[in-house]
């Protein structure tokens, strides 16, 4: 953590009606230094979050009044902190709703605390951002200059497409955030050709194949099964 | 047979009525049995009974009796005449019939698909609680276990419980998803979104999900990238895939080598997950696939559905799966996918 994060620990606002997991949460968060808030079903955590800022929300999918999605929509109506939903395997549908409604990551029950916080520390870290983007991106033995239109892996210069090149760029703007597949082909192939799945799953086979030489390590892209596919992030 | 009862029993009646009626009214006899007959037969039996009815009077009525001949010329033409207006009628109670059953038919179906989609809201609805139910607490049990083991310095002992509490939990989360997924298959509740699908993507997620299981299994995988796409269901196919090397890890001593190959030949693609384990007794090499197959003497854990859930998550996708005994030692599973026409990628222009 930065050492202004360290002055203003982040606030986290915990939306989830199972004690049992609300307790986890809390212990795991507060370890990390981060102060915690909690609620137990969609109305509270909407009086609470009108009352007092938060930095990031964690929300339960499954709430007992509402749906997570709708309380999602009802905050995006007026505060663009990060959500991260708690959901279950099996729910892609719900998950890709989440996500295209703007919800930023989600985790999957049951999560090891280690995945979770590595999520709030990279939503937390995208959101502090604030739109000041590094012209270099580094991940793995990729390196992508964005000013200069350079693309390099283990120190060699990788040739791509504009297609392609236009792929990456994407996901290095939201390096370490899952995009759904709808999402990518709506950014890089337009609006007509939101459902061609197939575009995407062969130019991701191109991209792997030029950056990602030896596929038995850890992966570049990641794919989220049914999902979409989030670029690795790595820790500066 | 109906109309030929019919016909016979209104001759009968005719017979009797003849000295009264005259037989040009006889006639009208007749063709009120065409229009019972149409009530309650076929329009095969209708146009029969009509035949019978037009030759039935011509022989018994119409003089000269006893002959199919007709003497008088407005009998010959009340003949033809007959014949139309029973035909007519016959059709256009058939089809009135027929009418009023697609009617009845099509309430039912509505009926019947109202049961049926309460009751599978219904299963659904049990299924997703079932499901909350069980995850919950396991989600207590493996993020404490997790946040124990990152607390802080632990003693080694400590350390090993912390990740073995953990690890059972993942384990136990495993049980509970075969058996959500069975009862899916079961309910008929698999629904697949069938999208196109890169399979040596499929296999890196599932050797991925598994890599924590096959610790101890030396593991090859062949699958090159460039395959032709295939319509699947990703998440399906995953979990099939994840399940076949949960079986090869399980079922297979350790150390024991597990290939996974991927080749498209003759219009379709084959995966194949392969070990070279000790194979299966022939006997049971056909019943792998059914639920609860396991061996009485097998010591290794599982409930014996992960099989059948591969198969009927490939079936449901329109693939097939199949087994057999590898020479030299080693069980492998194939599935099999239809490659179809490719997709259209238009290429850029460098």
């Amino acid at each position: 953590m930065s050492t202004t994060e360290e002055q203003h620990p982040a606030s986290i606002l915990v939306i989830d009606d199972e004690t049992q997991i609300q307790r986890l949460l809390t212990i795991a968060l507060e370890s990390e230094g981060y102060r915690v808030t909690l609620a137990a079903t969609a109305e509270e955590g909407l009086a609470v979050a009108a009352r007092q800022r938060h930095d990031l929300f964690i929300i339960d999918i499954g709430l007992p009044d509402t749906s997570g999605l709708s309380l999602l929509k009802r905050l995006r109506e007026w505060t663009q902190a990060p959500v991260i939903f708690l959901t279950v395997h099996d729910a892609e549908s719900e998950k890709i709703d989440a996500l295209d409604s703007g919800a930023d990551d989600y985790v999957t029950k049951p999560f090891n605390t280690g995945e979770l916080l590595a999520r709030v520390r990279a939503t937390l870290r995208r959101a502090n951002k604030g739109g000041v983007e590094e012209p270099v991106f580094r991940a793995g033995d990729l390196e992508v200059d964005l000013a200069k239109r350079k693309v390099a892996c283990k120190g060699q210069p990788v040739r791509l497409t504009a297609t392609e090149y236009v792929l990456l760029r994407l996901f290095v703007q939201h390096a370490g955030k899952v995009l759904t597949h709808r999402h990518i082909l709506r950014e890089v192939w337009g609006a007509t050709h939101e459902e061609h799945t197939q575009y995407l799953r062969v130019y991701m086979g191109r991209l792997r194949e030029k950056l990602e030489p030896e596929p038995a390590q850890q992966p570049l892209f990641i794919t989220e099964p049914g999902v979409g596919y989030r670029l690795l992030q790595t820790k500066k | 047979m109906l109309a030929f009862g019919v016909f016979v029993g209104f001759s009968m009646l005719g017979e009797l009525l003849m000295p009264w009626i005259g037989y040009q009214a006889i006639s009208l006899v007749y063709l009120l049995s065409i229009a019972l007959l149409a009530l309650i037969a076929g329009r095969g039996a209708v146009l029969f009974g009509t035949f019978l009815t037009v030759l039935g009077w011509s022989y018994l009525f119409a003089p000269p009796r006893y002959s199919f001949q007709i003497a008088g010329f407005y009998d010959r033409e009340m003949v033809a005449i007959y014949f139309l207006v029973a035909l007519t009628v016959g059709q256009m109670t058939a089809l009135l019939r027929a009418r009023r059953n697609a009617d009845q038919q099509l309430r039912e179906a509505e009926i019947n698909a109202k049961v049926l989609s309460e009751s599978e809201k219904l299963g659904r609805t049990l299924l997703n609680s079932v499901s909350h139910e069980l995850r919950t607490p396991l989600t207590g049990i493996s993020g404490a276990a997790s946040t124990l083991r990152c607390s802080g310095p632990l003693t080694l002992v400590q350390e090993q419980l912390a990740t073995e509490i953990e690890y059972s939990a993942l384990r136990l989360n495993q049980v509970v998803q075969g058996l959500l997924n069975a009862a899916r298959l079961q309910s008929g509740q698999i629904r697949p979104r069938m999208d196109w699908c890169d399979f040596s993507d499929v296999v890196r997620v599932s050797l991925r999900n598994t890599q924590r299981w096959l610790e101890h299994h030396p593991v090859q995988n062949n699958v090159r990238r460039g395959l032709p796409l295939i319509k699947a269901d990703f998440v399906l196919m995953e979990q099939a895939v994840t399940n076949l090397l949960l079986n090869a890890a399980r079922h297979t001593p350790a150390g024991t080598l597990v290939i996974v190959n991927c080749r498209a030949e003759d219009e379709s693609l084959f995966l194949e997950v392969a070990d070279r384990g000790p194979g299966v007794a022939p006997a049971q090499i056909a019943r792998l696939f059914d639920a609860f197959p396991r061996a009485p003497n097998s010591r290794h854990g599982g409930m014996g559905l992960g099989l059948p859930i591969v198969k009927g998550f490939v079936e449901a996708q329109g693939g097939s799966v199949a087994v057999t005994n590898v020479e030299g030692g080693g069980v492998a599973f194939c599935i099999t996918f239809p490659v179809g026409i490719a997709p259209e990628v238009l290429e850029e222009v460098a």
